[in-house]
């Protein structure tokens, strides 16, 4: 019985349940097309090393715990007769020594294009092997047989446009190196989007690792042994030093690296998904109160007749259920959908994977369901129990418009209580001295401030709307006074409509205060403390010298100078104990005229005769001062004790890292061992052209296509470009959250219309036109949504501000307002207004006015 | 009454000046075929002006049908309206709203009132929507007249159901139209607060020389009217000038009577 009267209601209600269908949908798409896509991904990169993995591998030994491996540094490897030791384990059929590195680059030396994927996948150059497991085939031509000969995998060639006899250049840090495409190699499973380029394995050993070793050595049992016995033999033959991985073992490392390559994908996915679900939540809930509202008659008769406070709840509760069971299952459909674009987006960028191997595992309708089903039932659960307090008496109360719903105490109380506090916080963050601590008060007041505005809604709605809708009438005559007091009438519905709009746009806000201070800090430091006047970055491949000589020869160019970065050095603190630092290795000129940061305590030259600069931030931390002894460990047991000579100031471009000169690091470190450079700077000589200089450069260049070339002016567009790169995933977002605010707008635009049909009959009777009861609808639709958009952007700002302060120390000291993004805001919120109000005007104008104000 | 087959012309001596709506030869039908329904059957009437005229007739005779063809609320099947000398027939809904805005008042028997806007505004709207000044004096007699001058700020939820109801006479009354229709506009009220608005509508009749049709099936309500039109199955059957409320209730008695006959 219960289920019948749901039923039906829903159903009667259908018009009015598809707004709030499609926020489902959305979330539940997401949510599932998520899964589905790394699923997909996670199954066919398992198949793929599954099918290539050898039974066991050895690799070069682990490196200590407190040793980071770092970047560039030359790859580890095992000796080469490593490869006949391994082989002469029992139960071994073939040991084949590789050698596979991701340090080089390809280049077309016609073109002095790159060869390969530019988009982040790798490029792997290494020797040419026979294992049993090739995932490479030779499709034409041949493998490299002398030291001139490359082979090159077909989808890479195909790209490139390059064939056999073409020539190619590896380069790495040990100069260019030029082959002649021998062969052909196609992919036998899954390209998992890497360009790889084979050497004759002589060749491969001098040119890529400069030594007579492999990077790894694997082997094939000849299947009499399991590969767990296979390794422990393997393990007693070698001793413990190198680390010896199983194809399951092998397969596992390979998978998680995989896997946390796609978790950002997954993550701004997710984010997706819990936006449009927090959005919709908002959107359900007014639905459902609105539904509940108008039916105050017909529930109050239900509960006159005898029917329990338990089944009128519990029969919104089934509208609730009915809404998300269908929407979960039209949303997991729309997430294969979902998944198939992300597939296709990722083959753009180059990985191979096929839509017809969509893997859709039970999680994906366990989590749909679960996501779909439990936002609709929690979000109708308030006008639920709204509804299960009506009392019999009101079905003999006189209908009309349900009653306004007066914002009550508690609410109020509430509603400030959470903003003030969430604001206290903010303020309390925005002074912090520490930038984690300022983070998690952030964090905690974004999200109090939040509540407390949803909260805060309705009672908001009354007295900006009265203020914002002042200029209405005065504006728009009577349908600006109508709009103006509909707008006012039911405040919750307005607050609740608004809110959802209002999240989206602080995210808008916020972000934009926090990216355009980003960039204009970034600016403002690179004013201040650069004097140099072009930077040039490596690609895969360290800079060479021959490369710093291009640049030292270039007509208009003073000099150069180069750094070199040690990751999370260990250093000894006078006191004992042990901290670590990014170092950076720099020469004597370095700090002056090229870079001069703010000093805190010092003198910055001090670096150049043997002294260590260091951050303010790494200086209190550790209570260290200008003249305290500090021991740099190298690592290879190599140590240096440094006084400090220098404070930074925090907030500098060069953030928090410490800085030693290039002599002091040469008498401990030999030239050979220290790490590569992967970026350099130079400076113009006085009166040189710094335009024209820059184009010689990029000229002098021309032939290591893997550097880029920037002046000051383009380094703040890469700043720029880097910061946006961030933002379009935000709007990304915020676009998804305003669409589903949208929908809210217009739902509840529908519904009043409706609600007010015998209002709208009698305003047509007594004279209004169709344009004038039009207009009435779009400004009410206008003033909700502009609400809205001042809560956002005032939200927003605060946020962005916080934000800002709690980073000045982290290289966001400047801050920048961008007015214009607030403007834009407040002026698309009308336009959204407008487009929301296009539907529900428009029937409003074609309501047949006999039948509004028909007597019943 | 005039010979069904005579075709007005308003431009005829004796014609505009005493008549403020006049219906010639009004059908009205719903559906087709079989299932054709005949609201009214070629009506004529004509309302003088400055008179109270009242529609009284069984349920489903047709008369809040008449009075809504009339008021340009819902079009005819067939033939023609005028309101004063304007022909509403044919008009398109622009100029039949802007009709209605400048001519035509309404007091409907329910729900008269917007209840975001105050009794002031709700008496003044129909101006507002023309965005026409209110003539103030006419105003203040207005109000004086329907007895509302303290209550002139208070919403419609804040008024009894007879006072909403003179603020909606008022409502009607204020902008000067040239006719006033009311469909049951006491329907809702006991009879103390519908004798008051009787009054009222009685007096804007003689006092203010406006002119009146109201369709009611309370014999007492119509003997409030100069003249009554009866209906019956979309046709008018009988008329009756100064009636009573005992003639009115005499004459529907031989009504039901010859109906159930």
């Amino acid at each position: 019985m219960l289920l019948r009267t749901s039923l039906r209601s829903f159903f009667a209600h259908k018009g009015r349940m598809a707004l709030s269908l499609i926020a489902v949908v959305l979330s539940v798409a997401f949510v599932s097309g998520t899964l589905v896509f790394s699923n997909t991904a996670t199954s066919t990169f398992s198949k793929l090393f599954a099918a290539t993995a050898s039974d066991i591998s050895v690799q070069p030994p682990k490196p200590a715990d407190d040793e980071e491996p770092q970047a560039g540094d030359k790859p580890a490897t095992v000796p080469a007769p490593l490869a006949q030791q391994v082989a002469s384990v029992p139960g071994v059929k073939t040991a084949i020594g590789q050698v596979m590195v991701g340090n080089a680059i390809l280049v077309n030396p016609a073109t002095n294009k790159l060869v390969g994927p530019t988009s982040g996948a790798p490029t792997l150059v290494g020797n040419w092997t026979d294992t049993p497991r090739n995932p490479v085939k030779i499709t034409s031509g041949h493998v490299p047989q002398n030291s001139g000969e490359l082979v090159l995998d077909a989808d890479t060639a195909k790209k490139a446009g390059l064939g056999i006899g073409d020539k190619v250049r590896v380069d790495n840090a040990t100069g260019q190196h030029p082959y002649t495409i021998a062969g052909i190699a196609t992919f036998t499973t899954t390209n998992p989007g890497a360009a790889l380029a084979f050497l004759d394995t002589a060749t491969a050993q001098q040119v890529l690792l400069g030594e007579q070793a492999y990077t790894s050595v694997e082997a094939f049992g000849d299947g009499s042994r399991s590969n767990d016995r296979l390794k422990a033999d393997t393990l007693a033959e070698l001793g413990s030093r190198y680390q010896v991985k199983t194809a399951a073992e092998q397969k596992a490392d390979n998978t998680k690296a995989i896997g946390s390559g796609l978790d950002f994908m997954k993550y701004a996915m997710l984010g997706f998904a819990g936006i449009s679900l927090i959005v919709g939540g908002f959107l359900i809930i007014n639905t459902f109160s609105m539904l509940v509202a108008q039916r105050t008659r017909e529930i109050g008769l239900l509960r006159a007749i005898g029917g329990s406070r338990r089944q009128v709840n519990g029969s919104v509760l089934v509208e609730a259920l009915i809404l998300g069971v269908l929407g979960s299952t039209l949303g997991v459909a729309v997430g294969l959908g979902v998944a198939v674009g992300l597939i296709k987006l990722m083959n753009a960028i180059g990985m191979d994977l096929k839509a017809s191997d969509l893997e859709v595992g039970p999680d994906v309708f366990v989590a749909g369901y679960a996501v779909g089903i439990l936002i609709t039932v929690v979000a109708a659960w308030i006008p639920a129990r709204r509804a299960s307090r009506i009392a019999p008496m009101a079905a003999l109360r006189d209908h009309g418009t349900p009653a306004e719903a007066r914002s009550n105490l508690v609410r109020t109380v509430l509603g400030v209580l959470l903003t003030g506090g969430g604001a206290g916080l903010l303020v309390l963050a925005g002074t912090a001295d520490r930038a984690g601590t300022g983070g998690q008060l952030l964090g905690l007041g974004l999200l109090l401030t939040l509540i407390g505005f949803v909260v805060l809604g309705p009672l908001l709605a009354t007295v900006v709307i009265k203020v914002l809708g002042a200029l209405l009438p005065a504006l728009f005559g009577p349908s600006g006074k109508l709009a103006q007091r509909n707008a006012m009438r039911n405040p919750r519905r307005t607050g609740a409509t608004a809110a959802a709009l209002m999240i989206g746009l602080a995210l808008v806000i916020g972000s934009s205060v926090f990216s355009s201070s980003a960039v204009s800090s970034a600016s403002v430091q690179i004013d201040r403390s650069v004097g140099v006047d072009y930077i040039i970055s490596g690609g895969q491949a360290p800079v060479t010298a021959e490369m710093m000589d291009a640049v030292k020869r270039t007509p208009g160019i003073d000099h150069v100078t180069t750094q070199e970065n040690l990751l999370r050095t260990k250093v000894q603190l006078p006191g004992g104990q042990n901290a670590r630092t990014d170092l950076t290795a720099v020469p004597a000129s370095f700090f002056g005229s090229d870079f001069h940061p703010t000093v805190s305590s010092g003198a910055m030259d001090s670096i150049g005769r043997g002294s260590l600069g260091i951050g303010e931030t790494f200086a209190e931390d550790h209570g260290l001062k200008v003249g305290d002894r500090v021991t740099v460990d190298y690592g290879k047991g190599r140590t240096q004790t440094l006084p400090v000579g220098v404070v930074f100031q925090k907030g500098g471009l060069l953030g928090d890292g410490s800085f030693v000169g290039l002599d002091a690091l040469a008498q401990v470190v030999p030239a050979a061992e220290q790490p590569p450079v992967w970026t350099f700077f130079a400076k113009a000589a006085p009166g040189a052209d710094v335009g024209r200089t820059l184009t010689a450069l990029q000229e002098a260049l021309q032939q290591y296509p893997q550097l880029t070339v920037k002046d000051q002016a383009g380094y703040k567009e890469l700043v720029q470009s880097q910061v946006n790169t961030l933002l379009y995933l935000i709007y990304g977002l915020v676009g998804l959250s305003i669409t589903v605010a949208v929908l809210g707008v217009v739902n509840t635009l529908a519904l009043s219309v409706v609600e007010r049909t015998r209002e709208i009959g009698l305003l047509r009777a007594i004279g209004i036109s169709r344009r004038q009861l039009r207009r009435m609808i779009r400004l009410e639709s206008v003033v909700i949504a502009l609400f809205g958009a001042v809560l956002g952007t005032g939200l927003g700002l605060a946020w962005g501000v916080t934000a800002q302060r709690v980073l000045r120390d982290q290289g966001l000291g400047t801050l920048s307002v961008p007015t214009t993004t607030v403007v834009v805001t407040l002026v698309s919120s009308v336009v959204i207004g407008l487009v929301a109000a296009l539907v529900p005007a428009f029937r409003a104008g074609r309501m047949n006015v006999l039948a509004a104000i028909a007597t019943d | 009454m005039t010979t069904a087959a005579a075709v007005y012309d308003p431009q005829l001596p004796g014609g505009p000046s005493a008549v403020a709506a006049t219906a010639r030869q009004v059908t009205k039908a719903y559906g087709s075929g079989e299932t054709r329904v005949t609201a009214l059957d070629a009506v004529d009437v004509d309302i003088q002006r400055g008179r109270f005229t009242a529609i009284m007739g069984p349920s489903g005779s047709g008369k809040s049908t008449l009075m809504h063809c009339l008021a340009g609320l819902d079009t005819v099947s067939s033939g023609r309206i005028w309101i004063g000398d304007t022909e509403i027939t044919g008009l398109r809904d622009k100029q039949l709203t802007r009709l209605r805005r400048d001519k035509i008042g309404f007091i409907f028997q329910a729900f008269n009132l917007l209840p975001t806007l105050n009794a002031l505004e709700n008496i003044t709207l129909p101006m507002d929507i023309a965005g026409r000044r209110p003539d103030q004096a006419w105003l203040d007699q207005v109000v004086e007249t329907v007895g509302l001058a303290g209550r002139l700020k208070h919403r419609p939820t804040q008024l009894s159901g007879g006072q909403q109801q003179r603020v909606a006479v008022a409502r009607a009354l204020a902008a000067r139209p040239e006719i006033i229709f009311g469909d049951e506009p006491t329907g809702n009220l006991d009879s103390r607060a519908g004798a008051e608005v009787l009054t009222f509508l009685r007096r804007s009749v003689d006092e203010l020389g406006q002119t009146m049709v109201m369709v009611t099936h309370d014999p007492v309500a119509a003997g409030y009217a100069d003249r009554v039109l009866f209906l019956a199955d979309g046709v008018i059957v009988d008329e009756m000038h100064a009636p009573t409320a005992d003639s009115v209730l005499e004459r529907m008695r031989r009504f039901d009577g010859k109906r159930t006959s």
